[in-house]
């Protein structure tokens, strides 16, 4: 019971460690430290036993010695000033003649996680260096890491930075890559170890004898190096053309990263490449661990960007097997998705088929989703299955299919028609508001194919007292307004008693404002309603006819078999925010912006797109306003929108602009501070109201901007979006 | 790669082990990891990768332990699992079975181990053999001689040790191939792939060479025998001791072998064969009432050879009761616990057929849990057989001191992932 009478616990070690009768019993004295130690992984402090276990590694069991080291090594940070009369037993076993206890000591020692520890370690580890045994060094090249990072900010020590290159030559593998991870860290602040071309040559013929963890590694430095000529260039391929199907998927797939960014000028080696590793990958993909499993997907789907034809012929490996995890399960059909072709889709299909009835929702779902990605290429075969599921008469599968068709709908007009007359025939609707949402959307947009529609949405109005979600009742709002716009007789009624009641009985604000909005709409007359409420019914930028363009193998090579490849987008985000507040003048920013952007609604004299890209925190933003100077300062001509502070954030979201903070409610002195990106530059903004200095701003907002790098042309851009939004707002409030 | 730490943790999240490795990260941050865990299970949105912050956990489940990496860096996510599948199997190889209780009960050595495999987040020694050269469970005292590092720490050869000795010079070598099959409800086969591995077992003294002979199509084109019966091997790949520049050039496979077990290589093989033992079944349910199960079960491979210790699992609802079975051979009993009957076959003759007939009640009142379709899997091995026709033509052991070895061949079939989907 480690938790209760802890300090009786203690007190008893101590008695027990310091007992003279238990000290000369090798095998009782042995027992309490292990006492002690299984405690300390307990969670209970112990660290009170410090001086009795310091008395302990003078013992000579090599066990026992380890023992010790582990718990001094943990609590060494609490007890510094204890901590450094162990370090005598340190440097005396520092010269064992085993070469074992050496490395164990030298080991321990470089643990100690406590300042001023580096002038006792320095010693030892130049020695370590140089120790006839190979265990020794290895131990000792890594102390070396570890003692800088005891010392982030101290000058590198330039006589250890050349012993270390110097031991690249070492004979023993271990210590070769030790060396190079030592100086990543140590030279880390000067773009980390560098790799010439003897370096780079020597380390490609010590290759063969690495483990499958160092030739991992080796390949990850070797991407820093550039042979110079095109002969040099395949000589290096060739070296390392037999790694490409090694028997570590991940030796693999460092290999293949390698290949991909050396010969980037040879297309035709990359294409090469990624065929050679096509069989470890798909193996990888049917590898006994499901990690490693996931990890393969990951990949596949990668390489599949730039070459989705490379894995065609093995559709069959992406069915999914019955015990393995959802995550895995998606990425398999994910993969399916994009392998159909006019061979495969049959069989395809009637696989993903199979699983829309599984026991999971969520599976099941995301299976229906699949098909209907298919379907805009074969809509014909989807939709027939797609009707299908819907008989089945399950609540998640029917919402699920209507999503569907939505989305089907939407990139593919010309399947329209089809999915028109099997909404009608549907009989049963579905329960959760998401898929209520879309059938009413669909009943909107297409009421003039559906015939039924006006009833159906008669039914829904009819059931508005019992309706819960806000966000049905607005797509009903929408859906009855458009429909009326094209069968008036029949919705007429219905319309007027929607309306009605959402603007009399209503207590949600926002679904009384749609009402108020769309009253007043009808009430300037039909046409100019038509204006609004129509838009385009399906997704104007046609994408599915062009089909998804291969990507050039540049876009991803970079974080091929890297971490953010398996979390998706979120890592990316994550890291941008590291390397942003770690440099914010460094202009890795460009790179990290997303690719989404929008042009800004409003017509500006220019034409100037913004994007939100990776949010900054709270101490960047703070950190780079204090640094930059004003560039520009401009009186906005309105005053600050009386909207509620969501509303005017929502706002701002829609035109990508990010608010960071503002001064609460009516204050005097109102506060708000923003910032976006534009084409390679952050801008950073301040609006103010009611600042004494700026001449007849008392009413008026007054915006003023610092930028990163300096564009005059995205800040005029900005500026001018700015205005128009918050002038739209004044006019909706007002 | 640099994993900062790497913990052990039970089933609850409670940390049984945990090793500091970098020191950059607060131990407490894995206290995050539960709680993210729990909330993504209920979402169903597990993931092998779970972000907090600026950490990383990359974690697998082994039994009822969870091993869990931190990391900061974006580093190769491959590299970091196959890591921690090493350590599984290295504890593995120390304590026979991976779990609570083992690390508990071992922790000394845990720690011992956790010490030598990785250094400030680098993987070191990981290789078992040479850890227990130098690890051992017993613990030593330096009078009696410490342990010193294994010459292998140093060795150019990195994975024998010298000076190995035995009085008897023996080689054990196992073909085995391992079938996975996946055949749809329509009874149409979706998936068939051989799983090849080599297996020695060498009790071999000095620092042997040996050769080893396939009946390899590639070679017997080069060589100009394509007459004789050969197999296509795909993916092929060696232990880290074959000389792979040889096998490049004239596809001989030479090496120096490790002592005692080690897969040599494995291969995979993605011809459509013959599924082995087909299975029809029909499962009928009338609600309410009862479940009717008819299994045939069929050996698809030739007479000479039989399949042993065939065990069929055949799926039924999980409410299932009293069961009644009637088999043509073999033992059918019920496995309430996997909600599955489960038909043993001691000794399956090629070209036969067999029948199970097996019948359930249900109960009156249905539940409303919509039970998942599971398929019917199949367990067997096949003695002195191998799918693919692979053979071993030859295993000449050259010996510095001229000593004389025997080397054993054995063959063995046996079912990998083999399943069939039910209606």
């Amino acid at each position: 019971m480690p938790y209760f009478g802890s300090e009786e616990t203690v007190k008893e070690l101590k008695r027990a460690l310091s007992n003279p009768n238990v000290q000369a019993d090798r095998l009782r004295y042995k027992n309490y430290i292990t006492k002690v130690i299984r405690y300390m992984t307990q969670g209970l402090d112990v660290s009170a036993l410090f001086m009795d276990m310091v008395k302990a590694s003078a013992k000579v069991d090599i066990v026992q010695k380890k023992l010790v080291y582990l718990y001094m090594c943990t609590y060494a940070s609490d007890k510094p000033d204890l901590a450094l009369l162990a370090i005598n037993t340190f440097r005396k076993d520092c010269a064992d003649p085993n070469p074992m206890v050496r490395g164990l000591a030298l080991r321990n020692m470089c643990n100690f996680r406590m300042p001023g520890m580096t002038e006792y370690i320095e010693q030892p580890i130049v020695a370590g260096l140089r120790d006839k045994a190979s265990y020794v060094r290895r131990v000792a090249v890594l102390g070396c890491a570890k003692m800088h990072s005891l010392q982030p900010n101290t000058e590198i020590d330039g006589i250890i930075v050349n012993e270390l290159y110097a031991l690249l030559r070492d004979p023993d593998p271990v210590v070769v890559v030790n060396c190079l991870r030592a100086l990543e860290e140590i030279l880390k602040d000067e773009g980390g170890v560098v790799i010439n071309k003897p370096i780079a040559h020597h380390l490609l013929n010590r290759m063969k004898d690495l483990d499958s963890w160092a030739q991992s590694e080796v390949l990850t430095f070797l991407l820093r190096y550039h042979p110079r000529s095109d002969d040099e260039l395949f000589d290096v391929l060739s070296l390392l053309h037999a790694f490409l199907q090694s028997a570590h998927a991940h030796v693999a797939v460092a290999t293949l990263r390698l290949f991909l960014h050396l010969a980037s000028a040879h297309p035709a080696v990359q294409a090469d490449a990624l065929l050679c590793t096509s069989a470890p990958l798909l193996a990888t993909c049917g590898a006994a661990s499901r990690e490693l499993r996931f990890t393969g997907l990951c990949h596949v789907q990668q390489v599949m960007r730039s070459q989705p034809g490379l894995f065609g012929t093995h559709y069959k490996c992406f069915f999914c097997g019955y015990s393995e995890p959802t995550y895995i399960k998606f990425r398999k059909m994910e993969i399916l998705v994009e392998l159909v072709n006019d061979e495969n889709v049959a069989l395809v299909l009637e696989e993903l088929r199979s699983y829309c009835t599984d026991v999971s929702p969520e599976l099941a779902q995301a299976a229906i989703a699949a098909i209907g990605r298919i379907a805009r290429t074969y809509s014909e075969k989807c939709l027939d299955i797609l009707t299908g599921l819907l008989a089945l008469k399950q609540d998640h599968i029917t919402s699920a299919v209507i999503q569907t068709f939505r989305d089907l709908v939407w990139f593919c007009p010309q399947s329209t028609a089809a999915v028109c007359q099997t909404v009608e025939a549907c009989v049963d609707s579905p329960q959760d508001s998401e898929g209520k949402q879309t059938l009413l959307w669909l009943l909107g947009e297409h009421g003039e194919q559906i015939s039924s529609a006006p009833y159906v949405m008669e039914g829904y109005i009819d059931g508005l007292k019992t309706e819960l979600s806000s966000a049905v009742k607005m797509e009903l709002l929408t859906t009855a307004v458009k429909t009326f716009l094209c069968r008036p007789a029949e919705t007429q009624d219905m319309l007027g008693r929607l309306l009605h009641y959402c603007i009399e009985e209503e207590s949600d604000v926002c679904v009384r404002d749609r009402a108020l909005l769309y009253y007043r709409l009808l009430q300037r007359g039909v046409e100019e309603t038509r204006k609004v409420v129509t838009g385009p019914k399906s997704d104007p930028s046609m994408s599915v006819l062009t089909g998804r363009q291969e990507e050039p193998i540049s876009q991803w090579a970079s974080t091929f078999n890297t971490l953010g490849l398996l979390s998706g987008r979120d890592l990316c985000l994550q890291t941008a925010v590291i390397s942003a507040a770690d440099q914010p003048s460094n202009s890795t920013g460009k790179e990290l912006l997303p690719d989404v952007t929008l042009s800004s609604p409003n017509d500006t004299e220019e034409e100037i797109s913004l994007s939100l890209g990776p949010p900054l925190s709270h101490e960047t933003f703070e950190k780079m306003w204090l640094d930059l100077e004003i560039l520009h300062r401009q009186t906005l001509g309105s005053p600050r929108p009386r909207t509620a502070p969501d509303t005017l954030q929502a706002a701002l979201q829609l035109v990508k602009i990010q608010t960071l903070a503002f001064t609460p409610g009516d204050t005097v002195l109102w506060k708000a501070y923003i910032y976006t990106r534009s084409t390679g530059t952050l801008i950073l903004a301040e609006l103010l109201q009611g600042d004494p200095q700026a001449p007849g701003s008392d009413e008026s907002l007054v915006v003023s901007v610092k930028q990163q790098p300096v564009n005059q042309h995205a800040i005029r851009g900005f500026a001018s979006i700015l205005k128009s939004v918050l002038q739209t707002l004044n006019v909706d409030s007002s | 790669m640099a994993a900062s730490a790497i913990f052990i943790l039970d089933l609850k999240g409670k940390v049984l082990i945990c090793r500091n490795y970098m020191g950059n990260v607060n131990i407490n941050e894995i206290d995050n990891f539960m709680p993210i865990m729990m909330k993504r299970e209920e979402d169903a949105d597990l993931s092998p990768v779970v972000i907090h912050g600026s950490t990383h956990f990359l974690w697998i489940k082994h039994s009822n332990l969870y091993l869990v990496a931190i990391t900061k860096k974006n580093t190769n996510a491959a590299l970091v699992y196959s890591f921690l599948y090493k350590l599984v199997e290295v504890f593995t190889e120390y304590f026979k079975s991976l779990e609570e209780e083992s690390i508990r009960d071992n922790f000394v050595t845990v720690y011992e181990l956790m010490d030598e495999v990785m250094d400030f987040g680098f993987p070191q020694t990981t290789d078992s053999k040479i850890l227990l050269e130098y690890i051992t469970q017993r613990g030593h005292k330096l009078e009696v001689g410490a342990p010193r590092p294994p010459a292998t720490v140093t060795n150019a050869v990195s994975w024998r040790s010298e000076g190995i000795k035995y009085r008897k010079n023996e080689v054990f070598m196992d073909v085995i191939e391992s079938v996975n099959l996946l055949v749809s409800a329509t009874g149409s086969v979706l998936r068939s792939e051989i799983l090849g591995c080599i297996k020695l077992k060498v009790v071999l003294s000095g620092m042997p060479e040996l050769r080893l002979g396939l009946n390899d199509k590639v070679l017997f084109e080069i060589t100009g025998r394509e007459k004789s019966k050969s197999v296509e091997l795909e993916d092929v790949k060696f232990h880290q001791c074959v000389r792979l520049s040889r096998f490049e050039n004239d596809r001989t496979i030479s090496f120096i072998p490790p002592d005692g077990e080690s897969e040599l290589m494995s291969y995979r093989l993605n011809t459509t064969v013959k599924p082995l033992i087909w299975i029809e079944s029909v499962i009928e349910k009338f609600s309410h009432s009862r479940v009717e199960i008819k299994v045939k079960a069929r050996s698809q491979f030739k007479s000479r050879s039989t399949a042993n210790n065939v065990s069929i699992l055949v799926p039924v609802p999980s409410d299932a009761d009293s069961p009644k079975f009637k088999t043509t051979t073999g033992q059918a009993k019920w496995v309430p616990e996997k909600s599955a009957v489960e038909w043993n076959i001691k000794s399956f003759p090629g070209g036969k057929e067999f029948m199970m007939r097996a019948h359930f009640g249900l109960p009156s009142v249905e539940s409303d849990v919509l039970e998942a379709k599971r398929p019917i899997t199949v367990k067997f091995e096949i003695p002195y057989f191998t799918v693919s026709g692979i053979q071993v033509r030859y295993l000449k052991i050259i010996a510095k001191s001229g000593y004389q070895a025997l080397p054993w061949v054995r063959y063995i079939t046996q079912s990998g992932d083999y399943q069939l989907r039910t209606n």
